[in-house]
């Protein structure tokens, strides 16, 4: 994996001022489907007052502790939760913070997960993304 | 255009229909016509499929290698923290995370306390 490839969300506004097709879009998901992601993400964060974060992407080995590493650059970790799919290894990991451990218990992020993977094994990896964060943000209800 | 013979016979009273039409003509007619029709949506499929509209090479299918810049979402760009672990300034861009960033983040004590689920498919 080539880490200076990754694209952040703010990198995207930037593209688009120079007219350049933004580099997101050379990202797995068509331009309706990172509407719709986006959309997801500001609702779940909004409903709940964590922070949600989607990473898609190579992870390297160990896969969790690459993930914990991504989980701990958020500004906030303790609050902040990140799903991580690496659609090549086939592998979800969902890292949520100490705060928001509470909210979610590992049970529920598993029950995420199982749904999303079962969404990820027919090809569908914006609609897993969409449910599973759905998922999460309903059961960690209002903050 | 030519008559045909056959509409000279005297007692021939009858519609020739297609037997009027000469070589040339019942070629264009049976032969142009259906292979231009054909060349318009052969052309008009091939359009389709490479301008995207979910195209077939974007799509993901498991088991088979999908080739993508990797992307990372945040509801907010400045949530995301920079090397020394300060938040970036509200409306800042946030940048792409070098591999210096990352080993320092893999340099920092562990959080600890995290929990989550990790799956496979």
């Amino acid at each position: 994996m080539e880490p200076e490839a990754q694209v952040t969300v703010g990198e995207k506004q930037a593209a688009t001022g120079t007219g350049n097709p933004p580099e997101v879009l050379d990202g797995p998901f068509s331009t309706r489907q990172l509407l719709r992601i986006d959309e997801a993400l500001r609702l779940a964060d909004q409903g709940t007052g964590l922070v949600f974060s989607v990473y898609v992407g190579g992870l390297d080995e160990p896969i969790r502790e690459h993930a914990q590493r991504l989980h701990r650059q958020l500004a906030e970790p303790d609050k902040s939760v990140l799903i991580a799919v690496s659609p090549n290894q086939r592998q979800l990991e969902i890292v949520t913070g100490r705060y928001a451990r509470k909210r979610i218990p590992d049970t529920y992020a598993k029950l995420a997960a199982l749904s999303m993977v079962a969404s990820f094994g027919g090809g569908d990896l914006a609609g897993g993304i969409i449910q599973g964060l759905d998922q999460l943000a309903s059961h960690a209800g209002k903050g | 255009m030519t008559v045909h013979p056959t509409r000279n016979i005297p007692g021939l009273s009858f519609r020739l229909g297609a037997l009027g039409l000469s070589v040339t003509e019942t070629l264009l007619v049976f032969v142009g016509i259906p292979a231009a029709a054909v060349l318009v949506i052969a052309g008009l499929a091939a359009a389709g499929s490479r301008g995207g509209g979910g195209g077939g090479a974007k799509r993901y299918r498991p088991g088979r290698p999908f080739d993508f810049t990797p992307v990372w979402f945040l509801g907010r760009p400045e949530q995301l923290a920079d090397s020394a672990g300060t938040a970036l300034a509200a409306g800042a861009q946030a940048p792409a995370l070098t591999s210096r960033k990352q080993e320092q983040a893999g340099r920092e004590a562990p959080a600890g306390g995290t929990g989550g689920a990790s799956d496979r498919w």
